[in-house]
């Protein structure tokens, strides 16, 4: 009997310079032109129109915006849409680890991190000696309180028989709280799948039209997982005095995690290209010394393990990185792209030219209040500065462009690439 | 000059435990509270200092806070006069309206007060009209907007028109934050703009004509 066939799809003859174009530029080679790509957010649904709570709440004019946007922003890569959120979820997840707007937030605001201990002090033990165990007792129900009720189960691997899983497990599931929290989850699951279907839906829909999305795999530096969803920026860097090693075991935990999840996110995506947001890794935050302590070893296993499996770790290097350009240029040559923010540019040519594609950097305070003039001398100076060997692509410094970008600059930073960046 | 130079080093070297227990020996000893916590301000100054010019960064002060803290919890009890140091000057703190960041915050307003300025933090997501109100109230010369994201230069802006149409023409206007710049001061109309800490002590004892 025959299969059916998913449809196969062909790729045209534009996705595919758009693709060489970019991977030209990751590889230190001399592209036709250097490339534009951007993780734009909400700036994609403003463009298009919508208040920021409509991009969360409504899935179809938020697909229709980000697709119009993409095609009319005309970036070599299509920013991914999994830097939004789905509202609804959030709502039925009773999710306590952000706040939105929409929700409760103002409509143009856009979705913020409630930075908390969800992991307290103390609890290092129960985490490091059993890590599901405590997230799906301790932590989910201080993160949601639709899952609250899964505080009440007992250890979970006192249900390791037939005997306790029937006398415990299935008397714990008939619980009401438990009931009622199962029906819950059951409706976040639906909610789900039809965001889920949007971001399949944009992602086909643009690959048709002749743009590849920038990434889809997502990994985190393993010091930042622990620092902003487990203790909070205080407790992570009181961590690092009262209890160093138990702090650098449980990095050691989620490096393995970031490095198994990112390469499963590219395998099932068929996108070898994965974003790594980093927060606290920046000049200001830490010393050099404690960065090569807490911070480096992790992100640097992790970058290395992503290249050693064929993949191209994208590092998106928030704040400053100038006292940490000494550390990128320890990372192999021309396998990684690296998003700045604030840099000393000629320092950064000097040190990481020769290693990695520099991408990003256009001053969001310039985009979102300055004009097109500015943005336009200013993308002309990138293009001067790291133009030559081919490894630049152009981009806003944080947010890819911020939310409040002014249209008139975006647009400028795009045509000065067309026009100035042929090569 | 300190008391007690161990204890000064003790604090600045992050060493807590030999800190709490050396608070704890001395109190027992009978020593004078105030004294203890002079050396506690002599610290302090030394991990700003440290901190200006770049041989610490926020772990420290995170570390030293907390110390503090416990400090003077110990301290309190046995206190029998409350001091009523001068103050340098009085500043309103806050991060403006929309942004619900607090880090940053909280290390300027805790840096600010270990440097003797007496600081009413006003929390997070402040509308324009609190800060205008503690102004008024408080009597402060000088006002701190903190912002994390791109979002907050739009309120940072309103907070500096809504003072000045206030009539608190005098009062000088600090902004911070990771995305804040010369470009954003100069949009917000704000007097300076401060990309850490130490910038935001120095700004305020300029302000108040003090070095």
């Amino acid at each position: 009997m025959e299969q059916p066939q998913a449809p196969v799809f062909v790729p045209s003859p534009e996705y595919l310079a758009r693709e060489k174009r970019f991977n030209d530029a990751i590889a230190l080679r001399k592209p036709d032109r250097v490339p534009l790509a951007s993780m734009a957010s909400f700036f994609m649904t403003r463009y298009g129109g919508l208040t920021n709570a409509e991009a969360m709440y409504d899935y179809e004019r938020m697909a229709a915006a980000w697709i119009a946007g993409a095609q009319k922003l005309n970036w070599d890569m299509a920013p991914p849409a999994f830097t939004m959120f789905p509202g609804p979820v959030w709502e039925k997840l009773g999710i306590k680890t952000f706040r939105w707007p929409g929700h409760d937030l103002p409509e143009n605001l856009p979705y913020q991190f409630v930075e908390e201990e969800y992991m307290l002090e103390d609890e290092y033990d129960e985490f490091l000696s059993n890590p599901a165990d405590f997230v799906i007792r301790k932590m989910m129900p201080r993160m949601s309180s639709t899952l609250q009720p899964l505080g009440i189960l007992p250890p979970l691997h006192w249900l390791s028989s037939g005997y306790t899983l029937t006398m415990l497990g299935a008397a714990f599931a008939g619980a009401p709280p438990i009931i009622n929290m199962l029906k819950q989850i059951i409706e976040v699951g639906e909610e789900m799948n039809k965001w889920n279907a949007t971001q399949a839906r944009i992602g086909m829909e643009l690959a048709q039209l002749g743009y590849p999305i920038i990434t889809i795999a997502f990994a985190q530096a393993p010091f930042d997982w622990i620092g902003d969803m487990f203790r909070g920026l205080r407790g992570v860097m009181i961590d690092m005095y009262r209890q160093p090693d138990k702090l650098k075991a449980a990095i050691d935990i989620f490096t393995d995690f970031a490095i198994q999840s990112a390469i499963m996110g590219a395998q099932q995506s068929g996108n070898p290209r994965v974003f790594i947001p980093l927060h606290r890794g920046s000049g200001g935050f830490l010393s050099n010394e404690q960065f090569a302590e807490f911070y480096w070893p992790g992100l640097k296993k992790l970058m290395l393990a992503l290249i050693d499996a064929g993949l191209t770790p994208m590092p998106y290097l928030e704040g400053d990185y100038t006292p940490r350009l000494e550390f990128l240029a320890e990372l192999p040559a021309g396998k990684i792209l690296g998003h700045f923010d604030v840099i000393d540019l000629k320092k950064a040519k000097e040190v990481i030219g020769d290693v990695m594609c520099f991408w990003g950097n256009v001053p969001a305070s310039m985009l979102v209040t300055g004009n097109p003039q500015q943005v336009k001398d200013y993308v002309k100076k990138l293009i001067d500065i790291f133009g030559d060997n081919g490894g630049l692509i152009v981009d806003g410094a944080v947010d890819g462009v911020p939310p409040e970008s002014k249209p008139e600059n975006v647009e400028a930073m795009i045509e000065t690439v067309f026009e100035y960046g042929v090569n | 000059m300190s008391n007690n130079q161990t204890l000064v080093d003790a604090i600045v070297d992050m060493r807590e435990d030999d800190a709490l227990q050396m608070v704890q020996s001395t109190l027992d000893a009978g020593t004078d509270p105030l004294a203890i916590l002079d050396d506690c301000s002599e610290a302090m100054e030394i991990i700003g200092k440290r901190f200006e010019e770049g041989d610490c960064f926020v772990p420290e002060l995170i570390m030293a806070g907390e110390v503090l803290n416990q400090i003077t919890k110990m301290v309190k009890p046995k206190m029998t006069t409350t001091v009523k140091t001068k103050k340098l000057g009085k500043i309103v703190f806050g991060t403006v309206e929309g942004d619900i960041h607090d880090i940053a915050k909280d290390i300027v307003a805790f840096m600010l007060d270990i440097n003797g300025f007496e600081v009413t933090d006003l929390g997070v997501d402040v509308p324009p009209a609190k800060f205008v109100d503690t102004v008024q109230k408080t009597g402060a010369t000088i006002v701190g907007l903190s912002g994390f994201l791109t979002l907050a230069y739009e309120p940072m802006k309103e907070t500096v028109n809504a003072l000045k149409a206030a009539g608190l023409d005098n009062v000088k206007i600090m902004i911070g934050g990771g995305q804040i710049d010369e470009q954003i001061r100069e949009y917000t109309g704000a007097d300076a703009f401060g990309k850490d800490a130490m910038t935001a002590v120095s700004l305020a004892k300029q302000w108040v004509g003090v070095n």
